[in-house]
């Protein structure tokens, strides 16, 4: 790609925003093992099982994305593609609860060009460099944004395996996916967009007292695995309020996945956030919202990011004659 | 030079950082984890610039913060401590250059890597290494020796010390004599030392008696402390005292309670009252300074002078024999009543009021003067606090001294060695004039003959070799001249109120807030070629600052008074004693 321009714009406005209602929209058609800890016929709210402490270690992963610029290409033949300019940055915070003390065990930053064109090259902004992605397809604009997502897994994979220590607990943002194999690992899906349980049990879940979880389930998803919901303590009486799910690998054994479960519900409530400080209270717990704020900073400032591409742009311009 | 200065900085302790300006006089420093800085260290870091050497920048650390990175509200801290929010602790140190080298004033650029500067780089950073003569003032937070700078204070570029602090916590005599014994025992001074004398008054208790008196409580610590500064813990070794004389004694014995031996009494004789025209100084309150009768006070000053004749010990006016400053006073308020004579006295064109208002001060006088201006002591009796002939220091005790007596004695101390100074037509050797509660003897409204001398001695002392080491409470209370004058300003514990005032515009903000909490020993000293003030902490007294302190006397105090005469001059003749003296 010898040219390219930035948009103008900034590269937030009119990104999509993720609207959050609380509870599922959609029913799932996934089918649904409710029998493995307790009949479906019986049940129940279960509270903390005595005898099961948090470990002392809890590792948390997340990631976080910001577009830096829209970007258009110039083909030879006159057309043009989309493409975006992202930063994404991933990173483990370490919990260490018996000493009270949080850091942050291993952070990645990369940045990628993502875009169809097939004769898009590495951009380099100043000591930047965005390596190209190339997005298959006819790489409309609106596709792209989901195209990051991809690189920024792997680089949670990525992170997600430093930092292990013998009986710790890794606590993965959002859903286990194609990081089931790591051991000792939950899964921790902040908002609920489907319903997996029948009505029946559903009534179930939306009368869980704060601090309880329900039987764990399993779930024949595309990425299968054993599943409970649990309610982080919250004031509000609304029917999904601090309701998250939870999953684990499906190749444990409904024993192992019941232990998680047990283990679940004596660590996560107590990272759970409080409302004034954090809109997206209590299911975005205090460790990863301090980790996306650190990784944010990482991110560099995204208004030099965006002046250094469109510097970029111009050089690439002049050299090619215009 | 440069290099030199760079070559052996000393660890790195942090970088430039660059969410704070950074500019050639001030900048912050992120402190790297495992590292620290605390106030007064000495850093230093180093400017690259594209076509000339490299730029050296100084400093010293004015303020440090440390803040948790990664919280956003206050609460934060408990997630954190609890170990759910990741932070991290970060320390910043902001540091207040002191040089730059060359002077080029560029800012250092951040991600600089600032070093803890010691060795050399301390002293360079510091500007000892430009002094030709340093006088140890003491230590530094890090433990090693600051000085002073001796151009600044034997007149060669500046003079004159001036030390404030609240009374009782800062020190502020005792810092003013270590300065002198660092200046006589340190040597920098080479043969001034040797020669040059202090003229101390001392005005609160009799702390000031005991300098020749070694220090019962000195222990190794101490010892240790002085020989870091090169000085050798130790008593002044020629100190001579000089007291009034007891009320009501007519053999003019000293005033002291507990120094017995090695004080001499100090007073004036009526001859000498009239005949040096000391009758201005009698007349040096604050209620004086803006009253009418100067006039008249000039006027019979100048008639004694004229008129008085020596009469055995006392004076006779018109044939009239004196023997008394009672009888003096009388005398003149008798001759100012008379229709008669008040003309020759007072002058013609005084109002009776102005003349009544001067008699009923000059009464008022009596009691408080008439104990050091006498009729009734010998003559040639060695009596007068001369610098010249005394110890290298001389003490004036005045704590038991009235007020008015106080203002008299220093005045008239001050002029004659001012005048004695000025008639000898040379800087050296140096004489060192420690006084404390300058406000009340300089104040910075209304005018005095003590306020003059002062005033002159602040102007002009510097060139006739008369160091001034003034010590006030408040210096927004003294005359401004006198303090502008001052090339070296010394602060300890301030008063709140006090500490805010424009005569403390030299500390930076951060300093006068620990103004308000040093403890005693602590000093701030802001002399000229250092811009920014130096905290430094001085030894505890060699010497004995109380009784109970004291050890042994040294034994030239153990002569008694009338010993101090030469006991081999010829009798009669003028240097020799009087007849009615015991000659030996």
């Amino acid at each position: 790609m010898s040219r390219f321009f930035v948009d103008a714009w900034d590269p937030a406005y009119g990104a999509s925003f993720e609207a959050s209602p609380e509870g599922p929209s959609a029913q799932s058609n996934a089918r649904v093992e409710a029998d493995h800890e307790l009949p479906a016929l019986d049940w129940r709210a279960i509270g903390p099982r005595p005898g099961v402490s948090a470990p002392d270690v809890v590792l948390l992963v997340d990631g976080v994305r910001r577009i830096d610029a829209g970007v258009w290409t110039a083909e030879e033949d006159g057309a043009s593609f989309p493409g975006l300019a992202a930063s994404y940055a991933a990173g483990v915070v370490r919990c260490d609860l018996e000493r009270g003390a949080a850091q942050l065990a291993g952070a990645k930053v990369e940045r990628g060009l993502f875009t169809a064109s097939p004769s898009a090259t590495d951009v380099v902004a100043g000591n930047i460099r965005y390596p190209v992605h190339r997005v298959s397809g006819t790489g409309e604009l609106a596709k792209l944004p989901a195209a990051v997502q991809g690189p920024l897994t792997a680089l949670e994979v990525e992170v997600s395996a430093t930092a292990r220590t013998d009986h710790d607990l890794l606590v993965v943002d959002g859903q286990l996916r194609n990081r089931r194999h790591l051991p000792r690992t939950l899964g921790y899906i902040k908002s609920q967009h489907r319903q997996y349980l029948d009505a029946r049990l559903t009534a179930v879940v939306i009368g869980l007292p704060p601090g309880h979880r329900s039987p764990v389930f399993r779930l024949g998803t595309a990425w299968d695995g054993w599943s409970w919901y649990l309610r982080l303590p919250v004031a509000s009486g609304a029917p999904w309020a601090g309701i998250v799910r939870v999953e684990c690998s499906a190749e444990l054994a409904a024993e192992e996945a019941i232990h998680l479960a047990d283990l679940s519900l004596v660590t996560l409530p107590r990272f759970a956030s409080t409302p004034y400080k954090d809109p997206r209270a209590p299911q975005n717990l205090v460790p990863i919202a301090g980790l996306e704020r650190l990784l944010r900073s990482r991110l560099g400032d995204a208004r030099l990011l965006h002046r250094a591409l469109t510097t970029a742009a111009r050089t690439a311009a002049t050299r090619a004659g215009r | 030079m440069t290099d030199e200065g760079f070559d052996s900085p000393g660890e790195g302790v942090g970088r430039v950082l660059g969410t704070a300006d950074a500019t050639p006089l001030q900048f912050w420093t992120a402190v790297s984890p495992g590292s620290y800085l605390q106030l007064d260290d000495v850093v230093v870091t180093r400017r690259e610039l594209p076509d000339r050497e490299p730029v050296t920048i100084a400093g010293v650390v004015t303020q440090v913060r440390a803040r948790h990175e990664g919280a956003q509200f206050d609460s934060d801290v408990f997630a954190i401590a609890d170990g759910t929010l990741p932070a991290q602790v970060q320390e910043a140190a902001e540091i207040t250059t002191t040089r730059v080298d060359p002077e080029f004033y560029v800012p250092p650029q951040p991600g600089a890597v600032v070093h803890r500067a010691e060795g050399d780089a301390r002293a360079r950073a510091l500007h000892f290494d430009r002094m030709e003569r340093r006088i140890p003032m003491g230590t530094g937070r890090d433990g090693v020796p600051v000085y002073l700078n001796a151009d600044f204070l034997d007149g060669t570029r500046g003079a004159h010390v001036s030390i404030s602090g609240i009374s009782g916590v800062a020190t502020k005599t005792s810092f003013a004599t270590f300065l002198l014994y660092s200046v006589f025992r340190s040597g920098q001074l080479g043969g001034d030392a040797v020669n040059a004398k202090a003229l101390i008054f001392n005005v609160k208790g009799e702390d000031l008696l005991f300098l020749d008196h070694p220090n019962t409580r000195l222990d190794d610590a101490t010892r240790a402390a002085y020989a870091r500064l090169g000085l050798v813990a130790d008593a002044f070794p020629d100190v001579r005292v000089y007291a009034p004389p007891r009320v009501g004694d007519s053999s003019g014995t000293p005033d002291v309670s507990s120094r017995l031996t090695g004080v001499d009494s100090f007073y004036w004789t009526l001859t000498e009252f009239c005949a040096n025209r000391l009758l201005p100084y009698v007349f040096a309150d604050a209620d004086d300074e803006r009253q009418q009768y100067t006039m008249v006070v000039h006027s019979v000053a100048a008639h004694l002078a004229r008129y008085a004749q020596p009469a055995d010990g006392g004076v006779s006016i018109d044939g009239t024999r004196l023997g008394t400053y009672g009888d003096l006073v009388d005398h003149i308020v008798e001759q100012l009543s008379d229709d008669e004579t008040r003309g020759d006295w007072a002058g013609s064109a005084v109002g009776l009021g102005t003349v009544n208002a001067f008699a009923r001060r000059l009464i008022g006088s009596k009691k408080d003067l008439a104990r050091l201006i006498r009729g009734d002591l010998a003559t040639r009796r060695p009596h007068s606090i001369n610098t010249a002939e005394s110890a290298q220091v001389t003490v004036v005790d005045l704590h038991n001294l009235p007020d008015r007596a106080q203002r008299f004695v220093v005045g008239v101390t001050l002029k004659s060695e001012f005048e004695r100074k000025e008639k000898a037509g040379t800087a050296r050797p140096l004489l060192f004039v420690v006084l404390d509660e300058l406000n009340k003897y300089a104040p910075r409204e209304g005018s005095s003959p003590i306020k003059e001398v002062l005033l002159d001695i602040a102007e002009r002392g510097r060139s006739l070799g008369v160091i001034l080491v003034g010590a006030q409470q408040t210096a927004s209370e003294v005359e401004r001249r006198i303090v502008t004058n001052s090339a070296i300003r010394v602060v300890g514990r301030l008063d709140p109120a006090e500490a805010s005032r424009p005569e403390y515009g030299f500390l930076p903000p951060a300093q006068r807030q620990r103004a308000l909490l040093a403890k005693p020993g602590t000093m701030f000293v802001n002399q000229p070629d250092i811009p920014v003030p130096l905290c430094l902490e001085f030894p505890f007294p060699a010497w004995a600052t109380r009784v109970s302190e004291a050890g042994a006397a040294p034994s030239q105090t153990l002569r008694s008074i009338t010993q101090s005469a030469d006991p081999f001059a010829v009798v009669g003749s003028g240097g020799g004693t009087a007849d009615d003296d015991i000659p030996f």
